[in-house]
Formats: C-alpha cells, sequence, structure tokens
C-alpha cells in the first residue's frame, strides 16, 4: 500500500518529531555512555534493563573467528530489543556495536612483538585488529535480498569441499539471525499497528509490516522497500563491527524511485519522506553525482532529491558530492546552497580529476578508478571489490622527526645540521613505513581468524564464491591505507629550524634541544617557543614552510608507494588524522614549531590554525591542493567559514569556487564547516544549550554537546582561531 | 616602479567586490572619519601597535631599543611613543605580538605578486580592490599596482572617498573596472564637521565618472547620531537617482570592532562614542533608500525590506 494521499501533508511534523527523538536519544546517550569523540552513527542505546554479554571462547576473556564471531552475533540478534516508531516509514534501530564488547581485539596467539618497539617510537596506529573500513556493493543485496544472499552462500558451500564448512556455516547463520531479527520486528509493528488510533498512522504501519515481511526473503521491488532493506543491513553491519561505509545513493536507488513513478506508487514527497528516513536512520558516507564507469555524469533527479531530504531532516548527514568536469553544475550548487544555509557540515564534496588520475596512477583502469567513491571519513573505495584498511593506519610524522632530532643531539660524531637531520628523518621514516607495511601484512596474515568479515563478505566480490573472508584472499585487490599524520608540525618545525638556527642564527641546536626536553620552560623558554612559532611555516603561500610541506609529503609518498609490504600488498599514501589528534598528540613531547609536549598534532592535512593573520581560506585551499600525494588517496581540506560568508549575494559562487578551485589545482576532498565562532565558544561552556549543534569534526559530522571538553576545546581552537 | 606603504594584503576578500578578491590595504587618509574601524590606516607613516596583554616580559624590546622607548617598571611594560623612531628593532624581537609595526613599505610588483598568487580563485568576476585608508593619497603607487593588473588581465576596483581634484582621479580611469565609492553625509558643513573635508569633489568626481559609464557601487557608512537618519538617506539615495551606473548602494552598519586598535595607537584622546544600528533601524533606511534605477544591500545582502 502506497503511502496515502492524507498523509502527505504530515510529512513536515513527522519528521520534526524524528528529528527531535534522536536529539533526545542522543542526550541520552551522553548522559549514559559520556563523551563520543567520533561519529554519530544513528545508534540508539537498549532500555537500561538490557544486560546481554558476549560469550567468550578464549581463555582471555574475548570471542574470535568464525565460530565465536557467528555465535555471537546470532545470540545477540536474537534478543535484540525492536524498535518501532509509528512515524517512521522504516523499522528498526541497532543498539549495541558488538565490535566494542570485546575484552581484547587481537587473539594473543598472534603477537607482534618484534613491531612494537618502532610503533611507539614513531607514534604508528597499526590498524591490527581493526575491522571493516571497506565499501560493500550494496547491489549484490538489493539484487538478491536475504532469500538470494542465503541461496547464494547454500550454492556455494556445495561447490565446495568440507574444509570450507565452517566459513560457509557462520554466514549462513548471520543472514539467518539477520531474518529473525526482521521477522521479530514484523510482529512488533503489527502489534503497534493492532493499536495505533490514528489512521494514517495505522496505514503507514500496516505499510511497514507488509515490505519488512517481503524483506525477510525476496528482494526489495519498491524505493520504500530499498530503503529498509539497506538499513536493515546497515543495522546489522553496525551492529556486528560499527561498518558505516555506504555507496552511490542516488544510483543505487534510481531504478526503484523510477519505477514507483512511472507506475503511480509515490510522488516526490513521499520519495523525500523515505529518503530523510533512511539518512535519519543512519548518518552512513554516501556519494552523490559524479562520473559513471564510462564518465557519463551520474546525477539525476533522486540526486536532489537526497540532498532535500537531508535538508528538510536537519541532522547528521555525511553525503558527499563528486565533482567532475560533467557534474550537472545544478547539484554542485544546490548542495553548496544547502550547507550554508543549513550549516550543518554537509554536503562534503570530493574532487574527481585527482583522484582518478591518482588511482590509475597505481595501475589500474580509468574506469576501475571512476568506481573508487567517497564512502567513509577521509576515503575512497571500490565497493564490493577492494580491502584498504582505510583510515585506520596512521603514522605520526612528528614523532619520527623527533626521534630523527634525539639521534642527532646524541651523536656525539656529527655537528647538528639541517641535512643532518634530513638525512636522520628519511632513514627513520623509512623504518616507520616498513613497520608500518609489516603491520598491515600482520593483520591481513591473521584478522580472518581474529575478525571475519562475517557481514560486509556478503556484499563483496568474491568472498562468498571462493570461501574465502575478504581480508584473506577473498577480492583481487588489496590498496592498503598508510595515512601520515602531523604534516603541519613537521613543516612547520622544519623551517622555523632552517629559518631560526641555520639562516638567522637567534639560537643553536643546543638551545633549542634544552627548551625541547623540558617544554619551553619560563618566561625565556615561552620567548623561544614563540620565536619558533612566528617562523615562516605551512599554509602561508610559497613560504618556508610551504616548502618543507611539500618536500616531506614527497618522501612520505615515495616511502609508502616505492614497494609493496614484505607480504606483497600495495600501500597508498594520504594525509589524515581523524580524530586522533589528540591521541597523537600526547603522545608528542615538544616540537620545533613552538607546539609545548601532549598538545594535539595539526589536523590532518591543515596549516595549523591561525597560520595567517587573514586566515585566507584560498592560502589554504591552495597549499592543501600541493602536498596531496597524488595516488588515489586523500588530503582533505578540512574548512571553517564564519557565517559572514553567507552574507553576501554571491555565497555560493564564492563557496563553489573555492571548491572548483581546489580541485582544479590537485584537491582530493572538501569539508566545510559554516559555524559561528560565538556560537561555538558559548556551546563550549555549556553544552546542554546547544543540543542541536553539529560539526564536522574531522571526516565526519558530531554533535558538539557530546564531545569530550579536550575534544570540544581542539574544535574551539580550530574554529576560533581559523575564522 | 614605485613603492608605496601598506597595511596590509588581505587574500579571500568576499566583501569588497565581486567573487573571490585580494584587497590590499594602502596606510594614510586624508579623512579622519571618528567612526573608522580601521584607524591604522589614518597616517600614512608606519607607526607601532602596542598590545599590552600580549606581552610575556621578556624584556627583549627594552634591550633591542636605542631611544630607550620601551622601560619596564614595577607596574609592567611602558612604552614611549614620543621617544620611539618605529625603527622596528623592538618589533622584531617581540615575538610574542605584543607590538606590531603596521605599515609596511613595498613595492608594485611585490604587491601585484601576492594579487596574483590567488588568480585560479579569480575567474570569472573576481580580482583585486585598491583600498584604505585612502589609495589616492598614493596616486602613482595605486596606479602602477592597477596597470600591472589590468595586463594581467585581473578585474580591477577602488575603494575611494574620491575627495580629489578631477585630474588625481582621471588617470586611473581606464584601469578600474568597477569604483567604490563612500558617500557618507550629504549636508556639505555635516560632512566637513565629521571627516575634515568637504563632499563637493566627491559628488562632482561622481558624475564625471557616471558620463564616462564607469560601474558603481556607493556606500554609506550607517553610524547612528551621525546619519542614520531616514532623511539623510534619502538625501543620498536622491543623488544617486540622479546617476546612470550605479549598480548597487550598500547601506553598511557600523561595528565596532575597531575601537581596541584606537588604544593600541596609543591615539588615546576622548572619543565620541557611537551605537550600531538595529536591524530594525537598517531595514526603514534600506526602504528609505530604494530608488529604480539601483539594487540596495545592507550589509552585503539585497534587502529584502518592504
Amino acid at each position: 500500500m502506497p503511502p496515502s494521499v492524507q498523509n502527505r501533508t504530515d510529512y513536515a511534523s513527522r519528521l520534526e518529531h524524528l528529528r527531535r527523538r534522536k536529539e533526545a536519544q542522543t542526550q541520552e546517550k551522553l548522559r549514559r555512555q559520556g563523551y563520543m569523540n567520533e561519529d554519530d552513527y544513528g545508534m540508539v542505546l537498549p532500555p537500561e534493563d538490557f544486560t546481554w554479554q558476549p560469550k567468550p571462547n578464549h581463555p582471555n576473556g574475548s570471542f574470535y573467528g568464525l565460530q565465536g564471531w557467528a555465535d555471537n552475533f546470532c545470540n545477540l540478534t536474537e534478543c535484540h530489543p525492536v524498535y518501532v516508531d509509528p512515524m517512521d516509514a522504516l523499522a528498526g534501530r541497532y543498539m549495541v556495536l558488538l565490535n566494542r564488547m570485546r575484552k581484547c581485539n587481537w587473539p594473543p596467539e598472534f603477537d607482534y612483538p618484534e613491531l612494537k618497539s618502532d610503533q611507539d617510537r614513531y607514534g604508528i596506529i597499526s590498524g591490527i585488529g581493526n575491522d571493516a573500513h571497506f565499501a560493500p556493493d550494496y547491489e549484490i543485496g538489493l539484487e538478491l535480498g536475504w532469500g538470494g544472499l542465503l541461496a547464494k552462500v547454500r550454492q556455494y558451500r556445495a561447490q565446495h569441499g568440507p574444509d570450507k564448512a565452517e566459513f560457509y556455516d557462520a554466514e549462513e547463520r548471520v543472514i539467518l539471525a539477520v531474518q529473525g531479527w526482521i521477522r521479530r520486528t514484523v510482529e512488533a509493528v503489527e502489534a503497534e499497528a493492532a493499536c495505533q488510533a490514528d489512521p494514517v498512522l495505522e496505514a503507514n504501519l500496516r505499510e511497514m509490516a507488509e515490505v519488512n515481511r517481503w524483506l525477510i526473503e525476496g528482494p526489495p521491488r519498491t524505493l520504500r522497500e530499498a530503503c529498509q532493506w539497506i538499513a536493515w543491513f546497515n543495522m546489522a553491519s553496525r551492529t556486528y563491527n560499527r561498518d558505516g561505509a555506504g555507496g552511490q545513493l542516488d544510483e543505487l536507488l534510481r531504478p526503484y524511485y523510477q519505477r514507483d513513478r512511472s507506475e503511480g506508487r509515490i510522488d516526490d514527497e513521499d520519495a523525500i519522506f523515505l529518503l530523510a528516513c533512511l539518512l535519519l536512520n543512519d548518518p552512513h558516507y554516501y556519494q552523490l553525482g559524479g562520473p559513471a564507469a564510462d564518465g557519463h555524469d551520474q546525477t539525476s533527479h533522486l540526486s536532489f532529491l537526497i540532498l532535500e531530504a537531508a535538508h528538510r531532516l536537519k541532522s547528521t548527514c555525511n553525503l558527499t558530492i563528486r565533482v567532475h568536469d560533467g557534474l550537472d553544475p545544478r547539484l554542485l550548487r544546490k548542495g553548496v546552497e544547502y550547507l550554508l544555509e543549513d550549516r550543518k557540515a554537509w554536503p562534503r564534496f570530493s574532487g574527481d580529476k585527482a583522484l582518478v588520475e591518482g588511482f590509475m596512477r597505481n595501475g589500474y583502469s580509468a574506469e576501475l578508478a571512476r568506481r573508487r567513491i567517497a564512502v567513509g571519513c577521509n576515503w575512497m573505495a571500490l565497493p564490493g571489490l577492494e580491502y584498504t584498511m582505510n583510515d585506520t593506519v596512521k603514522i605520526n610524522v612528528a614523532k619520527v622527526l623527533m626521534a630523527a632530532f634525539d639521534e642527532m643531539m646524541h651523536d656525539d660524531n656529527d655537528n647538528p645540521s639541517l641535512d643532518s637531520l634530513w638525512q636522520r628523518f628519511e632513514k627513520h621514516l623509512r623504518q616507520a613505513v616498513l613497520c608500518t607495511a609489516r603491520g598491515i601484512d600482520v593483520q591481513l596474515d591473521h584478522q580472518h581468524l581474529n575478525e571475519p568479515e562475517l557481514v560486509l563478505n556478503l556484499l563483496t566480490h568474491g568472498p562468498i564464491e571462493r570461501g574465502l573472508n575478504v581480508t584473506n584472499g577473498g577480492v583481487d585487490l588489496y590498496n592498503m591505507c598508510v595515512d601520515g599524520a602531523a604534516l603541519a608540525n613537521v613543516a612547520d618545525s622544519l623551517a622555523a629550524i632552517q629559518s631560526r638556527i641555520e639562516e638567522q642564527k637567534r639560537i643553536t641546536w643546543q638551545e633549542l634541544a634544552e627548551c625541547l626536553q623540558a617544554d619551553y620552560p619560563g618566561v625565556e623558554g615561552e620567548r623561544v617557543r614563540l620565536m619558533m612559532r612566528t617562523a615562516p611555516h605551512y599554509g602561508e603561500g610559497d613560504s618556508l614552510g610551504d616548502r618543507w610541506a611539500l618536500r616531506v609529503s614527497e618522501l612520505f609518498t615515495w616511502l609508502v608507494t616505492e614497494k609493496p609490504t614484505p607480504g606483497g600488498r600495495r600501500m597508498i599514501p594520504g594525509w589524515f588524522s581523524w580524530a586522533d589528534t589528540l591521541r597523537l598528540g600526547k603522545q608528542l613531547g615538544a616540537t620545533p614549531d613552538g607546539r609545548r609536549a601532549g598538545q594535539p598534532i595539526a589536523h590532518g592535512a591543515n596549516p595549523r590554525p591561525g597560520f595567517r593573520a587573514d586566515s585566507a581560506a584560498t592560502a589554504m585551499v591552495k597549499a592543501i591542493a600541493a602536498i596531496q600525494p597524488g595516488y588515489g588517496n586523500t588530503a582533505p581540506v578540512q574548512l571553517e567559514l564564519d557565517p559572514c560568508i553567507a552574507q553576501c549575494d554571491e555565497a555560493v559562487g564564492i563557496v563553489s569556487r573555492l571548491i572548483t578551485t581546489h580541485f582544479e589545482l590537485g584537491g582530493t576532498l572538501f569539508n566545510i564547516n559554516i559555524v559561528d565562532a560565538q556560537q561555538v565558544l558559548a556551546a563550549h561552556k555549556d553544552p546542554s544549550q546547544y543540543p542541536d549543534l553539529v560539526v564536522r569534526v574531522t571526516g565526519f559530522t558530531a554533535y558538539f554537546a557530546n564531545l569530550s571538553p579536550d575534544f570540544r576545546q581542539l574544535v574551539v581552537d580550530r574554529l576560533v582561531r581559523g575564522c | 616602479m614605485s613603492t608605496g606603504v601598506i597595511t596590509h594584503i588581505q587574500r579571500f576578500s568576499v566583501h569588497d567586490g565581486p567573487g573571490i578578491r585580494t584587497t590590499v590595504f594602502l596606510k594614510g587618509c586624508q579623512m579622519h572619519c571618528p567612526w573608522c574601524h580601521n584607524p591604522e590606516t589614518y597616517r600614512r607613516d608606519p607607526e607601532i601597535q602596542v598590545f599590552p596583554q600580549r606581552c610575556i616580559g621578556c624584556r627583549a624590546c627594552a634591550a633591542a631599543c636605542a631611544q630607550g622607548a620601551h622601560e619596564f617598571t614595577a607596574a609592567g611594560h611602558a612604552y614611549h611613543r614620543n621617544r620611539c623612531v618605529v625603527c622596528g628593532q623592538c618589533v622584531d624581537q617581540c615575538y610574542a605580538q605584543a607590538l606590531v609595526r603596521v605599515g609596511e613599505t613595498r613595492s608594485a610588483e611585490s604587491v601585484v605578486a601576492e594579487v596574483l598568487a590567488d588568480r585560479p580563485f579569480y575567474q570569472p568576476e573576481g580580482g583585486v580592490t585598491i583600498s584604505g585608508g585612502e589609495p589616492l593619497l598614493q596616486a602613482e603607487f595605486t596606479r602602477d599596482i592597477l596597470e600591472q593588473c589590468r595586463q594581467e588581465e585581473i578585474h580591477t576596483a577602488i575603494e575611494t572617498n574620491l575627495a580629489w581634484p578631477w585630474p588625481v582621479v582621471e588617470p586611473l580611469v581606464p584601469l578600474v573596472d568597477l569604483f567604490l565609492v563612500d558617500v557618507k553625509i550629504m549636508d556639505d558643513a555635516a560632512h566637513r564637521a565629521w571627516t575634515g573635508l568637504s563632499n563637493r569633489q566627491t559628488l562632482e568626481n561622481l558624475r564625471r565618472l557616471d558620463a564616462l559609464d564607469k560601474m558603481l557601487v556607493i556606500r554609506t557608512p550607517v553610524v547612528v547620531g551621525v546619519n542614520a537618519r531616514p532623511e539623510e538617506i534619502d538625501a543620498i539615495a536622491d543623488f544617486l537617482a540622479t546617476l546612470d551606473n550605479v549598480a548597487q548602494y550598500e547601506l553598511l552598519p557600523y561595528h565596532p570592532l575597531g575601537t581596541g586598535k584606537y588604544d593600541a595607537l596609543g591615539l588615546d584622546g576622548p572619543r565620541p562614542e557611537f551605537r550600531t544600528p538595529t536591524a530594525a533601524e537598517l531595514d526603514a533606511l534600506a526602504e528609505q533608500a530604494k530608488r529604480p534605477n539601483f539594487v540596495v544591500k545592507v550589509a552585503g545582502m539585497v534587502s529584502t525590506s518592504t
């Protein structure tokens, strides 16, 4: 039954109810779970008396492997509370992140003690034991449905010998568990419908039950069924291990929308409401527009409806518009209009030219490169075709620099010099990259025995067919992400050393070393700190700092790409720190750029806050475009713009120009916050007064009130000093 | 090639002409409007700004100064502006930026090189804006910058009070795509009283530019107690209605953000206190300003008042 004509006028109030309910759920999370320095994920909390705990299968109290994950996922979904809101078009919410309930995320028998010394020394986040962070191909699931996926698993089980039985058993049990979860939800929806007094909402619930009953087995046929199917996959995948990668949403849903429209089942208002409910269900990373494999633009009427749905929803959202030469200019314009009007830090924008040309530099075709889309915090992926460890592997390059600095200052046979420091930096960075590469091999050699991707495998081309986990030969493409962090700290440190020690001779190497050791003590230490801080730096524009940033990025890129891991896996470089700016900063002593010990490192590829007196966005955009590694992964711009930009008739054109010029200059990803600095300061003081203030923290958006005080401070520093 | 004194160059300037622009602020102005939020542009010569709250007490300024302009007492840092020769030695040592030199002598080439840094962002409508202070106080320097930008095919705008004899203005006419001109007050006596200069030259030059079909954007800083009255704005709009090339008339509400700069520059004598007009006052004035031949904007946005 299609949504009735009568309830169409009710959509605005229903969305308002759903948005307010989500805000209340977000505040409830803050009350019960504390601060969240990460994505809003769309999770709601279970009832307070829900006490499910995973069953360990290892002496250390954790659970591992096919059996352990299948047992616990099935057990959890059997008792997972069902969630029905009569105002919603879609049923269900997820309430538990199973992977966070493990006591230990890596089996002790696969320990890697030989790597730990260098990992600590260089501030390496190895990614070992981390999960998901690659993209599923939703088309597989939309075509087959849960019943079809089950049949596929059984078909391939029959083709393989008994040695793959455990794998197929686990996959089959996961599907059956999801079907059971949907079945229980249908019963709850029917019960709710039976006692619903409002005829519009009762009709909605009856249709919701019908849709979900069909989806237990069948593939979606309508837009509502397709949205509900995607929502179920997302809920299952989130529950399993927090996966949040989306897909090319406009193209995924276009056939269903067009069929519904041509057969008179829905109009655009119905479609917008359905899409808003999908975006509310989970703020997954979806791409809109951009080229298809053959290069033609994928923008459709549905692309605009999805933007409109997010605009009406006014919540956290992670839509990305892929900007390419053939993009319908109206889609870019509409996206920028909503960015400025709603100030919810969406959409983001990705730069097709540099991403495609960069990925092709790895030896791939243009057709394949165009299919590698923006579906993660900072990252691109080929849906269903590659394993990536995106955004999970990082090297704190500032820590590498300080290892080189300390070694030089303690070498009695060497006179300190910038040349010597650079040579040692190169040596240590090579060592850090090697250690990182070996860590990637550890992950790929053992992850299937630790945490098989039983949900994401289902929407990946290969694992089910081959009976192999995605991390272990299930796919053909392994393009392993390696992100550098603290670029600005390293570039500014080298520029300050060159300027203040070598050229101006205002301080000696030894004096600097003593200041760093003691964290710039006293008035004189503060003077030295400010002297280093005010040296030329990255982002100023053709400065010494800009030149060092370029040189550092070129070195990092070369070392990451010059050879594969010892196990033969390709690595792709990028610059990104995610929410680890605090953690990586706490591991790091004082640095020559005037940063004190323990202070956060610079954000991603950004110059430090206050990098120019005029905070010129154009200068930042040019600087970041120049340091792109250029192999298909990103070094994003994170730009904070004051709302005064919107007080200008040409604001849409100006912001669009910033974005397109960044991409013409080689940029890859562009995140923009439109935030009133005074409002952020007030919200930092009393977050409870601003429950709906949304900021893009790094690649993701978050409710400002739910960030921890030190993380809020980080955002405040960036926003207030950056404006 | 000429040199001139600038206060700073602002890239990604979006409120001084169309599109993304680079605005070059020249130092010195022949008017002295007491509501000015850029008092560092009053004087042509370089000056030292003092921001005591940033001082860390390192005393490097005192050690560097041969004039004894900096002293440290029990009360802290004391700066004797009357002894200072603005050599900048103290500023070079003040990494805390408690002492900031405002006013930098630059060649026109070096300014244009910085303008060109953002060339990729200018197309199709953005470009350079020469502002101040009053750019025509450094007419040769201004002309050289504009000439080079014109050769680079960059859109040019100038923000000027036009209170100059026509022979000073005329050489710039073929080099400027857009004139942004302040008309502050129509009554000449009041104009003299508030700014120190007559407005006759400004109005006459506007007529001449209009006759030459130069595009004009007229701006009025709206200051309560000075000109925030319907009859004042009405009079200005009446005059603008006689011109054919006024693309926009902008009302720019006074804001007090520049008040701290007066203290930093030692301009600590008695100053009139001004008030920012309310949104309702601005809407009323915008309504008063409307004429068929130009668009009225308030703080950069087209007025939607009815």
